[in-house]
């Protein structure tokens, strides 16, 4: 009787084992990654590129077996740069059981920020505001570059070191600095502060601003307007198109003024749309452009190429390696927090990211041009400087890489967070 | 009993590997045998038109807060997928960029669903997407301002423009820059896509 129920039992358990066995639909733990872009909306100029880049990155990284052997799954939407409408797909990422994301711009970054810091969500995006920097505010908002402040305080420096000493007025009198930026662009604005107070350091004489809208393709009237001061420096804090249209205004107009340029300005389609009004533009490089000679750069170009072959390489930005350096970043962080124990297939391990991941990193290097990356619970700041590139003769060159925290550790330590 | 016990067990695995082997592929793909799925863009159509209009932030609407909105434009575009290999192959997803009168990027569309195409079939895969006047300003003035200037249009007239003539098949509808990606058994292939309809 014993044995009659025992082989009525063991005969359909072998059944199922065998069947599952050979089975390959068993579904294989998976790590969920949400993306938010713009392709669509008022950044998708660069936001696009950016877009595609991040994609590509994660196919590679699934093919190098994705986290220590467990695949990720990157589910992104455009979200066109409507607020409401980040909103609505953060939520829906979060409902789908994402355990980071992987941001934009500024207007979602700010907008998601109270909601992020609730969930406990790692947000890692390509808003590099310094605002976001002090972990006391943004504790899960994260990236690879060096922050607007930081490449602002960084391009006006190395101009001041390089060029400066070349002009006839050197020794003779302070350099002139002014400022053109969209005012009521947060991306625009959030690192005034920054540069006046570095021209200030310097011993920069300090010109007003001029409001050039994002859109602007005719900038004359501000042109003339710097013509008043005749700076020998001009800061750009907009996108690559209306940097354009203000450096061939500047140019057509004779201001005589060298051109200090924010990343969002400074790519590959700068000199296509400025032409030869380019020629000497300077600008901050959080990572190189795409294609140049750098570590992990060919591992960028091939990714393109096989899992984006409908995009022309010729097309690509460095938007794409700014991608690359969001997914690399997130990856190591990853990586370091599962060999810590930290489940990644399950919702709620931000903390556990965060602590075992992000902020164990000391000068983490990625390569592709970028500055060693270190995190620590008391200040997100990822990098102390920035290289610094400039268009000349066809191509970009390397000006300076300018380490801040090395040039002023006092001020870098006690007075330069979170602005 | 014994006998019948090892009998069964042995009964339950034949029967579990003959199952199995009617779903396994009978040819093993490889990088070197997986051929190019053939991509078409079989229709494209705006399955709902609300007309021209945009209405800015100064404009007080009738109910809810005031914004700067545009009228709606659903693209949605048929694809059909063919096959060629003798084993089934996965549509994992895919990426394309929509352009009207060819130079003007509108928006580009990732979908994220995946797709089992059997051997030898060809199976329809359709994507739809949608864009305002008030998305296709903000990407113009961004992305095709000198563009437009070349042309001597203002943003308007080419809103204008598209908005009635897309519907209507009058403006080239252009999906560009595709990639569709493709998987079988681990190996995995994407393949560049272009047209334009009409």
């Amino acid at each position: 009787m014993k044995k009659g129920i025992f082989l009525k039992l063991l005969i359909p358990f072998l059944a199922v084992v065998f069947l599952v066995g050979f089975s390959t639909a068993v579904v294989a733990k998976q790590i969920r990654i949400g993306g938010l872009n713009d392709t669509t909306g008022a950044t998708s100029d660069v936001g696009k590129d950016y877009a595609i880049g991040m994609a590509d990155a994660f196919k590679y990284i699934n093919s190098q077996g994705g986290v220590n052997g467990t695949k990720i799954k990157y589910t992104w939407f455009d979200y066109g740069y409507r607020i409401p409408e980040a909103i609505t797909k953060y939520k829906l990422l979060k409902r789908l059981g994402n355990i980071a994301i992987m941001g934009w711009g500024t207007g979602d970054t700010e907008a998601l920020s109270p909601t992020v810091n609730k969930d406990k969500l790692p947000y890692v995006s390509a808003s590099y505001s310094a605002h976001l920097t002090d972990p006391k505010k943004t504790p899960y908002k994260l990236f690879f570059s060096s922050d607007y402040s930081t490449n602002a305080r960084a391009a006006i420096t190395a101009w001041f070191d390089k060029k400066w000493p070349k002009k006839k007025d050197y020794g003779k009198r302070k350099p002139r600095f002014a400022a053109c930026y969209m005012f009521a662009s947060p991306y625009g604005s959030a690192p005034i502060k920054a540069i006046k107070d570095q021209a200030k350091l310097l011993g920069f004489e300090i010109g007003p601003d001029q409001d050039v809208s994002l859109f602007a393709i005719d900038t004359k009237s501000q042109v003339m307007g710097l013509k008043k001061f005749k700076p020998d420096v001009v800061w750009h804090g907009n996108t690559t198109m209306s940097v354009a249209a203000t450096v061939r205004d500047a140019y057509a107009l004779g201001l005589g003024a060298d051109w200090i340029i924010n990343n969002w300005g400074f790519d590959e389609n700068l000199p296509r749309l400025a032409g030869e009004a380019a020629e000497g533009v300077m600008g901050a490089t959080p990572c190189a452009f795409f294609g140049q000679n750098y570590k992990n750069m060919d591992l960028v170009v091939s990714s393109a190429q096989l899992y984006s072959p409908g995009i022309p390489v010729g097309k690509r930005l460095i938007r794409t390696v700014q991608a690359w350096g969001d997914a690399l970043l997130i990856w190591e962080a990853m990586k370091r927090a599962d060999k810590k124990g930290v489940d990644l297939t399950k919702k709620g391990c931000g903390p556990g990211i965060m602590k075992e991941g992000f902020e164990t990193m000391r000068n983490f290097d990625i390569g592709l041009g970028a500055s060693p990356i270190s995190f620590t619970p008391t200040d997100h700041r990822p990098t102390t400087g920035c290289l610094i590139q400039e268009w000349k003769g066809g191509k970009f060159v390397e000006v300076e890489r300018v380490d801040l925290k090395k040039r002023w550790p006092k001020l870098w330590a006690t007075k330069w967070l979170g602005w | 009993m014994k006998k019948k016990l090892a009998f069964m067990m042995v009964l339950i695995f034949g029967l579990s590997v003959a199952l199995m082997s009617c779903v396994t592929i009978k040819v093993k793909p490889t990088a070197a045998n997986l051929k190019n799925p053939v991509i078409k863009l079989e229709s494209f159509e705006v399955p709902q038109y609300d007309g021209y209009w945009y209405i800015s932030n100064k404009v007080k609407p009738t109910k809810g807060k005031a914004d700067n909105r545009g009228a709606p434009l659903p693209l949605s575009f048929l694809f059909s997928v063919k096959n060629p290999n003798a084993y089934p192959i996965l549509l994992e997803g895919f990426t394309f960029t929509v352009a009207f009168d060819k130079d003007f990027d509108l928006v580009t569309l990732n979908n994220n669903d995946s797709y089992w195409i059997p051997a030898g079939k060809t199976t329809h895969v359709r994507a739809t997407t949608m864009i305002t006047t008030r998305s296709g300003l903000l990407s113009l003035l961004v992305t095709g301002g000198f563009k437009l200037k070349e042309r001597k249009w203002s943003p308007w007239d080419a809103l204008e423009r598209w908005w009635k003539g897309v519907p209507e098949a009058s403006v080239p509808v252009t999906v560009k820059e595709g990639s569709f990606a493709f998987s079988a058994n681990g190996v995995t292939k994407v393949i560049a896509f272009e047209a334009t309809y009409p």
